[in-house]
């Protein structure tokens, strides 16, 4: 316990000097958002395509997802590692100094590894949210209550994505989600247009 | 050897971590009693700081651990006073006609 409680305290630490909390809560932010939305993608191109296994729909929503996850984890990784290693450089240039095993060295490599974990898992865990209803589509029986409840899960995410942004930026929280939710139900309206035009 | 009571140093240091986190630390070295931490200087990246400790034994090397740890880099140490008692420099003619 008291292993956990300094290793939180140094965590707090760390996000205090290399400013963790807002970059990782925007990455959090931006790919849970891009999860849902491809979500709904595939789950609207299923639609389309009448597939009526939801072993298909899960399977193709699984794979995508992991390949966002790894996208994200993996640029994320790359990007923060340059940009902070470009920002350590310039600091070290300024204080003549080997900066790499001081806290701040230490808190730009945690900061690298915290934020390209969050920008992994944002869209995973968006994605598989959205994917529930097909997770427990035996017991639901119907396959088109299962496409309804999923987009109903992912415009629930969308909005509840929204009132985190809104409560964040202290906007107004009704807006901010509705801001999302059209974003959602445009999505949902363009992709069936495809099964419209069938 | 005898004990430094007082120690004044010119030092370079990145905005984080905050000055505040850096006189709580020195203030937990053993022999250091006050801490007093003043900029005088904001860079685009950087700040200068004067760090003043005061105690009945500070150690040089620990204090620079925990400055270089932070970050930060000394660049001169502008007054030492060591002894019994701490005392300011003596007034001389020189400065009287500054």
């Amino acid at each position: 316990m008291r292993f956990l409680n300094n290793e939180l305290q140094r965590l707090k630490e760390y996000s205090g000097i290399a400013e963790i909390g807002d970059i990782a809560r925007r990455y959090f932010a931006m790919n849970a958002f891009d999860g849902i939305l491809t979500m709904i993608g595939i789950l609207m191109g299923n639609y389309a395509a009448q597939v009526e296994d939801a072993t298909i729909v899960v399977s193709t929503g699984l794979a995508t997802s992991i390949a966002m996850g790894i996208s994200g984890l993996w640029g994320a990784y790359l990007t923060e590692a340059a940009e902070r290693k470009r920002n350590l450089n310039t600091l070290e240039d300024y204080t003549l100094t080997d900066l790499s095993r001081s806290k701040v060295g230490r808190a730009s490599r945690a900061a690298v590894i915290i934020v390209a974990l969050i920008d992994g898992s944002a869209p995973l865990l968006a994605s598989l949210v959205v994917l529930m209803p097909f997770l427990f589509s035996a017991l639901l029986r119907d396959i088109n209550l299962s496409y309804r409840l999923s987009l109903g899960m992912a415009l629930a995410a969308l909005s509840a994505l929204g009132a985190f942004l809104g409560k964040l930026s202290k906007e107004s929280v009704f807006l901010s989600s509705l801001k999302m939710i059209v974003a959602g139900l445009l999505s949902i309206a363009l992709s069936h247009l495809l099964r419209v035009s069938r | 050897m005898g004990e430094i009571r007082r120690l004044v140093l010119d030092v370079l240091k990145p905005y984080e971590p905050s000055i505040v986190v850096l006189a709580s630390q020195l203030s937990e070295l053993p022999g250091i009693e006050a801490v007093n931490i003043s900029i005088y200087e904001i860079d685009r990246k950087v700040e200068n700081a004067k760090i003043t400790l005061e105690g009945y034994d500070v150690v040089y090397e620990d204090v620079q651990r925990v400055i270089e740890e932070n970050g930060g880099a000394v660049h001169s140490i502008d007054e030492v006073a060591a002894g019994k008692i701490i005392i300011e420099d003596a007034e001389t003619l020189q400065d009287a006609l500054r």
